[in-house]
């Protein structure tokens, strides 16, 4: 007797995803032409975990949310949430997704956050006693509990944001889309919301999370996925990631000016790896992963003793992955 | 959770445009200016031609704030939502957006009464002009069959303004014919006979017409009189909420397939 199991399907899955935009037509001598926003994106992401998308302004992060979220059509491929095809069961797919999109916009100033709630949870079949219930539960979450009866255009950025999240949440998604959720708000707002997705993710809710901010994906995220130029460039966990750039190691060397053979030693030593300039203040810092072949010692007696060329090596950040594989 | 029903999501549009109302009434006075205006100076040239009456510019005064309301109202709902970027949490949810502007409309149609209301009152005021009781009633009586002909008027009309952001510039250029064409100010049985044909195909044109047969003394309208009006606004208002509804669901379809859904 052979027991029978049946997989959940998972939150999301797609294949070969691609999306085009067309451009304004500006008369005869500039026609519109169709430009790639998404390039054979195929990925999945397994229930209740974190999955983080990064990538630079334009590589296609926000088609990809509206996408999910069945606001956009893909152009070609195929896209599933929990089993369900988004082009032909797109109703469906509502009411088992929450979409957060980050800004102050999409919500009405006018009206209170209660005002605001009733009106979207309405729209998801929250209506009478339970709306009531549900509104107290989620401002309560998001710590919006005292502010409920206060016009939204009296609320901060950090405010706004947490509505977003507790609209987003209002009819109990299994699915959570949270688009640059933290965009603009300060460091401490940025943490307060930050704790709230974890927290809504330990109650079971599977999440998807675009940022800019990498050390937020470090911190939230079980995978990453890099997008650049429409396209998924690499998908792992953060040390997955760490180890595919220098195998976990980045070289770091600091100093006031380098001469030509230094140079040429640290290119030698960053072999095909781009060597990451920042300056700070009188000084620059190179930073590139360590490639096996080259020991961070040889790469110090090669470089001289000179007291002002500093070279260490520290773990790889999710900075360096970025930059290295995004960077141009 | 509750399951997302239409019926639902008109009451919750409907709260919600009422709510927005309250907030901010500013955005109303516009559409009343017009419509207040028109209906003073069409009672004192009335007065001037020796025939006053106070019914035919009340009723003329509400039917064209409500068509106001309908036009400016629902289809400014829409661009607002997509400057404000609520189109987004909308389109996203279960329900179709048609219920959700169904409520919306309902809500402008109906706070079109006001314009009304502001003219009888500066007529009973100044002039000591007003309704007898027994139009009072037959207004009363007609409201309903007016109200669901403008707001499927208004729902056909606002799938433009999800169809396309240029929507308010149309909007603009057709704002008066409308009014015309569909005999806000004057019967439409006064038009050129070219025009009627372009009038009948409003519903608001036989609901206004039935209207005043009803309200206003001695009234020559249409010529099938009260009952043909009432027949005619009934199954064109039928006729537009099942193409509102059609058309609905393919500017949805139109809109994430362009992926053009907030303001720029």
């Amino acid at each position: 007797m052979v027991a029978k199991t049946t997989l959940a399907p998972a939150p999301v899955k797609t294949r070969s995803l691609t999306r085009e935009y067309r451009t304004t037509s500006r008369g005869l001598l500039a026609p519109s032409r169709m430009i790639p926003a998404l390039d054979d994106v195929t990925f999945e992401i397994r229930p209740g975990e974190i999955f983080g998308l990064l990538g630079p302004n334009g590589a296609g992060k926000t088609s990809l949310v509206k996408i999910l979220a069945t606001l956009l059509l893909p152009t070609s491929g195929e896209v599933e949430l929990f089993g369900l095809d988004v082009r032909h069961q797109a109703r469906a797919i509502r009411s088992r997704v929450g979409l957060v999109l980050g800004g102050e916009r999409g919500l009405y100033g006018r009206l209170t956050a209660v005002e605001n709630l009733r009106f979207f949870g309405a729209l998801q079949g929250i209506v009478g006693r339970e709306s009531k219930r549900r509104i107290d539960e989620v401002l309560d979450v998001v710590g919006l509990s005292e502010a409920a009866d206060r016009r939204v255009e009296e609320y901060s950025r950090g405010m706004k944001q947490r509505l977003h999240i507790a609209r987003g949440v209002l009819h109990s998604p299994e699915l959570l889309l949270l688009d640059e959720p933290t965009v603009g708000l300060d460091p401490n707002s940025a943490r307060e919301m930050r704790e709230l997705v974890r927290r809504l993710n330990q109650g079971g809710v599977t999440t998807l999370i675009t940022t800019h901010y990498m050390f937020e994906a470090e911190e939230l995220c079980a995978r990453i996925a890099i997008l650049n130029h429409g396209r998924v460039i690499a998908l792992d966990t953060v040390a997955g990631l760490r180890e595919l750039v220098g195998g976990g190691v980045t070289i770091e060397v600091e100093c006031s000016s380098l001469t030509p053979a230094q140079q040429a030693h640290l290119r030698t030593a960053s072999g095909t790896a781009k060597i990451i300039t920042e300056n700070i203040g009188q000084r620059t810092r190179l930073s590139f992963p360590a490639a096996s072949s080259v020991s961070t010692s040889l790469l110090r007696e090669s470089l001289g003793t000179s007291s002002d060329v500093q070279v260490i090596e520290r773990r790889t950040t999710m900075e360096d992955v970025y930059l290295q594989l995004v960077a141009e | 959770m509750g399951r997302p029903s239409r019926l639902g999501a008109v009451m919750a549009s409907f709260r919600c445009a009422a709510l927005y109302f309250v907030a901010d009434p500013f955005w109303i006075v516009g559409a009343l200016v017009a419509p207040t205006a028109f209906a003073l100076v069409t009672y004192q040239i009335l007065v001037i031609a020796g025939k006053p009456d106070g019914a035919l510019v009340i009723v003329g005064a509400l039917v064209m704030s409500m068509w106001a309301q309908a036009l400016y109202g629902s289809g400014w709902a829409t661009y607002q939502d997509r400057t404000l970027a609520t189109l987004e949490p909308i389109l996203g949810s279960p329900v179709g957006y048609v219920w959700v502007v169904s409520g919306r409309v309902l809500w402008n149609v109906v706070s079109g009464v006001l314009g009304a209301v502001i003219v009888y009152a500066i007529l009973a005021f100044t002039q000591g002009v007003g309704l007898s009781s027994t139009q009072f009633e037959a207004l009363v009586a007609i409201f309903p069959i007016l109200v669901v002909s403008l707001a499927a008027t208004g729902l056909l009309i606002s799938a433009g303004f999800v169809f396309t952001r240029y929507a308010t510039f149309y909007q603009n250029m057709g704002e008066v014919a409308l009014y015309v064409v569909t005999g806000t100010m004057f019967s439409v049985a006064l038009l050129p006979v070219w025009l009627l044909p372009f009038s009948l195909i409003f519903p608001p044109t036989w609901a206004v017409d039935a209207l005043r047969y009803a309200v206003v003394a001695g009234y020559v309208g249409l010529s099938w009189g009260f009952v043909g009006d009432i027949f005619g606004a009934a199954v064109l208002t039928a006729v537009y909420l099942s193409a509102a509804s059609w058309l609905f669901t393919k500017v949805e379809v139109h809109v994430v397939s362009r992926g053009d859904i907030t303001a720029a």
